[in-house]
């Protein structure tokens, strides 16, 4: 499902950085991953790669066998509208739009029909149980409600792949194991990818494998046969 | 001055475009003020430059009105023992195919004690023209200036033809003068011929248009004045060369205004895009205030920092500006100075531009006080930043509650007191008043309206484009700070355009409407192509030889000359009142219709135009004074009629009257009636062939008449054009600031639609609709306060410029004009701003605080 092969990538500037260094690595479908290691040590620059927000210096990506080194930046955002789901630490809801708004975003951008957005919208704001609060505005809500609404958005489309970074980084321990539930929930009844980046060794544990990075490079992948949420 | 360096110095370099969009509303007030004002003032220049060189060491001129007067009065004047020389002129202009051409007539003998003609050596032919007799036994010579045969190719005994009132006739260069002094004057298009040659060529018969005295060394000027005017009595003006100019000054008064206004409102105009940039710098940089205040920075030291900034953007967006206005100037005064002669009939030529320092300083002075008034409210807004809250996310990017209702009150407020100026303006000023308070409110209110209506858009934008509409719609209506300052300039700006035009409009329907009743004879028998060239005039008796021509059924003489009435120079229009009154009948605006016609053609009084009634405060039944070489002319009001003659106003006299006063039966215009059934174009084919040969002779059909009037109007209001390029480059500035702030502010969010799957396209369309919706609000409140500033401007035309009664006339035609105009230049204005937004590094976007 997700391949990367060989993939660096170097920031040049005043002084060059090699963010990510000759990595290879392949999540198949339906998997849940995390993606963990010190500050600075590649695990945003590889999600960014991954979901098309950045090119590879060097090397291959590949989603479902299709190399994303070769599109242009519209066929790159046409495989972020189909294939994958974004979840942000800050959330990155449009403070304007209400939840309903924010989550018929991506469909409105595909060309849905109204009546079809909205139905979708609906069912997915029930599904993180916002129901209730479809016409509020981000700015109404708590975090934890924040990042469900975010997380209905990234589901819209139902893609196959769903990134989080530090889903839970901006909440608090409670709310943060809740959106980490919810998360599970959707895996088992969706059966998306999941790759999610995090710190919190209670949301990488969480998930059936864990990939550990460190100075660019894959330094650990490990796998748990079963998993306490 | 170390804040400046540390944090204004930085920002200004990440934010470059932003800076010089900033300097861009100065530089374009301040450059349209210089560049009119100085177009105006070089052509005034010109005209004075021209004036006195043409003076000479005349200390005081002779003129009767723009009349002339009888050869006699020269010998009066030269046996008053103060004078030392007395020199006669006739002086007019003739086309001459590239440029006009000043003409001037002296008498030889005599004119060397007032004018230095300093010649070319004399000429290989050995013919003295240092010899004046020479030159006077020779009727056909001419002296031109040295840059004139340049251009010509013209070199002494080279011949010059010229169209005079006696046929065509061909002049003979007699001499070349060098240049500088005289030769400089009216641009260097200068020629001078004998006195009686002139009078022959220009039709004056035995008449001057005036004398040049130069007086006795010691008498004052005042006592020499006194005794002139008491030997010559009050139909005579006793005045020094300079009073020419004053005069011209006068006369185009009311274009000068008309420019000034647009200056300053170009300037006000350009104070609101500093307003709206310090605004949006102020909401942008919260962060960083309240880490200054944090770290100890006081209130005032904030507020200094940012006044200094506008300062500096002020003097260099002033430095360019006079650069610009200068650039402008010389690119229009060819244009102001064709219009002025057109309109006023006082031919003159701009030369240099003329950089006066007086006005340079003011629009230093006015850049950098605008730029600091338009900072005051935004650096206040600074200081007061709390560093608690301004170090928190999203605190401060829209007006408070308090605020906008506190400016909506002073809108109202000023609003009524508006209202209740014009209903109660009696007093002149009430206007005035009524008229800045209205922008006041209006400005005031917009940006409470600006909300509204980009509330009231949403809906629309949204079911265009569900997300880019919603988006665009919501980024105005969440920061009204970051639009406001475009919308209210735009709002001004437009306003400004849609008065204009509305005057204009108002004003070619009561034009249409006069030369539909006025100008109705089939025919304008002309001494130029141009009815406002008085330079030459016909004989009467060629009216006798017009009325032999076989088809022609009525000719009605007109003769019109300028004379100083009220201080002012008005015109006197000469006709057979009773002839005329039969064919045209100019509804009366006071005065009964019959009895005003009647009592003119008896010679008891005189019909004034509404324009001299209002400007000059006359009134039914006064007796005016109006200065005749005979005398002075006393006669009552008798009727005031709409007349759009001249700007100044008219005064209709009978021919009669004005003969036995002027001494004076030569004729302007012929108008010419035919006959029922006569074929027009045969008829004016007659005339041609019995009198073209013979004389200096047009006949212009109505047509081309009214088309001519036509053209003139629409020089005048050319102005208008000015004003509306001032409104697109306002809107192209006011927008891509606006957005180029907006896809600052809103990076994250573009980014988020990009990662959700956002394309390009899309993300363009977003900037597109936000730049139309600024560009509908801004068109909307623009032609609506236009509705309301057309009434003032209508009234002020009326009570204080033009004084005609213009009906009120709301421009649609122009208001549908600027709907696509604004728009697109909106639209075009996004292109940029869209491109940066799609071409940024998405990583960078999604992190963006």
């Amino acid at each position: 499902m997700i391949l990367l092969r060989g993939v660096s990538k170097t920031f040049e500037g005043k002084r060059k950085v090699t963010a990510l260094d000759g990595i290879d690595l392949s999540i198949g479908k339906g998997e849940m991953a995390s993606l963990v290691g010190p500050s600075g040590s590649g695990k945003s620059t590889m999600l960014n790669l991954i979901g098309g927000l950045d090119r590879p210096t060097q090397g291959e990506v590949e989603l479902d066998g299709q190399p994303l080194s070769k599109l242009s930046d519209d066929e790159l955002t046409r495989v972020r509208r189909d294939k994958i789901g974004f979840i942000f630490q800050f959330f990155n809801l449009l403070p304007t739009l209400s939840c309903l708004e924010n989550v018929s975003l991506p469909l409105h951008l595909r060309g849905w029909p109204r009546k079809k957005v909205e139905e979708r919208a609906r069912e997915l704001l029930d599904m993180v149980k916002l129901g209730a609060r479809v016409e509020h505005l981000p700015d109404e809500l708590s975090g934890g409600e924040r990042q469900r609404v975010a997380i209905a958005r990234a589901l819209s489309v139902y893609p196959p792949i769903l990134l989080a970074d530090e889903p839970t980084g901006n909440l608090d321990t409670h709310t943060g194991a809740e959106i980490l539930k919810l998360m599970h929930d959707l895996h088992d009844r969706l059966g998306a990818t999941v790759l999610v980046v995090t710190h919190d060794k209670t949301v990488a544990e969480s998930c059936p494998r864990t990939i550990q990075l460190r100075d660019g490079r894959v330094f650990a992948d490990t796998r748990r046969e079963e998993v306490r949420r | 001055m170390i804040l400046l360096r540390l944090i204004s110095w930085p920002y200004a370099r990440k934010h470059v475009l932003r800076c010089l969009l900033t300097t861009a509303g100065i530089v374009l007030g301040v450059g349209v003020f210089v560049g009119m004002r100085t177009a105006n003032k070089s052509v005034l220049a010109a005209f004075n430059q021209t004036i006195d060189r043409i003076a000479g060491a005349a200390q005081l001129q002779i003129t009767a009105g723009d009349a002339g007067f009888d050869e006699d009065v020269l010998d009066k004047i030269r046996e008053l023992p103060e004078v030392r020389a007395a020199a006669p002129v006739i002086e007019a202009t003739v086309g001459t195919g590239q440029n006009n051409l000043l003409i001037l007539g002296v008498d030889m003998l005599g004119d060397r004690s007032i004018r230095n003609y300093d010649l070319e050596g004399t000429d290989e032919a050995g013919i003295g023209i240092d010899d004046p007799l020479v030159f006077l036994a020779q009727p056909d010579s001419l002296m031109v200036t040295k840059k004139f045969a340049d251009e010509r190719g013209l070199a002494v005994n080279s011949k010059l033809p010229m169209r005079t009132m006696q046929g065509d006739q061909v002049f003979t260069v007699r001499g070349i003068m060098k240049p500088g002094g005289l030769a400089s004057a009216f641009g260097g298009d200068l020629a001078i011929m004998d006195i009686y040659a002139a009078q022959k060529m220009f039709g004056r018969g035995r008449k001057f248009d005036r004398i040049d005295i130069a007086l006795e060394e010691g008498t004052p000027l005042e006592n020499a004045t006194a005794k002139l005017q008491a030997l010559l009595g009050s139909g005579f003006q006793v005045e020094p060369p300079s009073s020419r100019g004053q005069q011209f000054e006068s006369t185009s008064r009311m274009y000068a205004l008309a420019s000034n206004i647009t200056s300053v409102f170009a300037l006000f105009i350009g104070m609101f895009i500093i307003y709206n940039t310090f605004a949006i710098a102020v909401t942008e940089r919260r962060a960083e205030i309240g880490i200054l205040r944090a770290l100890g920075a006081t209130r005032g030291q904030i507020r200094t920092l940012f006044l200094a900034e506008s300062a500096i953007a002020g003097l260099a967006g002033t430095c360019v500006g006079v650069l610009f206005g200068i650039a402008m100037a010389r690119a229009m005064s060819g244009y102001i100075g064709g219009m002025l002669t057109e309109i006023y009939g006082v031919a003159q030529s701009p030369g240099d531009l003329t950089l006066d320092p007086w006005l340079i300083g003011t629009a230093v002075a006015m850049g950098l006080v605008t730029s600091l008034v338009a900072a005051v409210i935004p650096a206040r807004s600074a200081s007061r930043v709390d560093p608690v809250k301004a170090l928190q996310k999203g605190g401060f990017q829209s007006l408070s509650e308090g605020e906008n209702r506190a400016r909506r009150r002073w809108a109202i407020v000023f609003g009524t007191a508006s209202v209740a100026a014009f209903a109660f303006n009696r007093l002149w000023i009430m206007t005035y008043v009524g008229y800045v308070l209205a922008i006041l409110a209006a400005v005031l209110l917009s940006p409470a309206l600006s909300f509204w209506l980009s509330r009231a858009l949403r809906p629309l934008l949204a079911g265009l484009r569900p997300v880019e509409g919603a988006l665009a719609a919501d980024s105005l209506i969440q920061a009204p700070r970051r639009t406001s300052g475009t919308i209210a300039a735009l709002m001004l700006s437009l306003a400004l355009v849609i008065s204009l035009g509305g005057l204009a409009r108002s004003s070619y329907d009561s034009l249409a409407e006069w030369m539909r009743i006025a100008l109705n004879p089939d025919f304008f028998v002309t001494t130029a192509e141009t009815l406002s060239s008085r330079s030459f005039v016909f004989p009467a008796s060629l009216g006798d030889g017009l009325r032999a021509i076989d088809g022609v059924a009525e000719v009605q003489p007109v003769r019109s000359v300028r004379v100083m009435v009220k201080n002012a120079p008005i015109m006197v229009i000469a006709i057979d009142v009773s002839k005329v009154a039969k064919r045209v009948h100019l509804p009366p605006v006071e005065g009964d219709s019959d009895a005003m016609y009647r009592l003119a053609a008896e010679e008891k009084g005189v019909v004034v135009s509404a324009n001299f009634a209002r400007l000059h405060d006359a009134h039914m039944g006064e007796v005016l004074e109006i200065p005749a070489p005979d005398g002075i002319l006393r006669l009552p009001i008798v009727g005031v009629v709409d007349d759009f003659s001249d700007q100044q106003g008219t005064l209709l006299i009978n021919r009669g009257l004005f003969i036995r006063y002027w001494h004076d039966d030569s004729v302007n215009v012929f108008r010419i009636y035919i006959a029922p059934g006569a074929d027009a174009a045969q008829v004016r084919q007659r005339i041609l062939q019995a009198f073209g040969g013979q004389q200096r002779l047009f006949v212009l059909t109505n047509r081309e008449v009214r088309d001519f009037i036509t053209r003139l109007t629409d020089q005048w209001f050319g102005l208008t054009n000015v004003q509306t390029a001032v409104a697109v480059l306002v809107a192209i500035l006011g927008i891509v600031n606006a957005l180029t702030v907006s896809i600052t502010d809103r990076r994250r969010e573009l980014g988020v639609l990009q990662a959700v799957g956002g394309l390009r396209n899309q993300i363009r369309h977003t900037i597109w609709m936000e730049a139309i919706a600024i560009g509908i609000i801004g068109v909307t409140l623009g032609l609506a306060l236009g509705a309301v500033q057309l009434f003032y401007s209508i009234e002020i035309a009326r009570r204080d410029l033009v004084g005609i009664s213009i009906g009120y006339a709301y421009p649609f035609q122009t208001a549908l004009i600027l709907i696509p105009v604004i728009l697109g230049s909106a639209l075009l204005a996004a292109l940029g701003p869209a491109e940066s937004a799609v071409r940024g590094s998405l990583i960078e976007a999604l992190e963006y605080e």
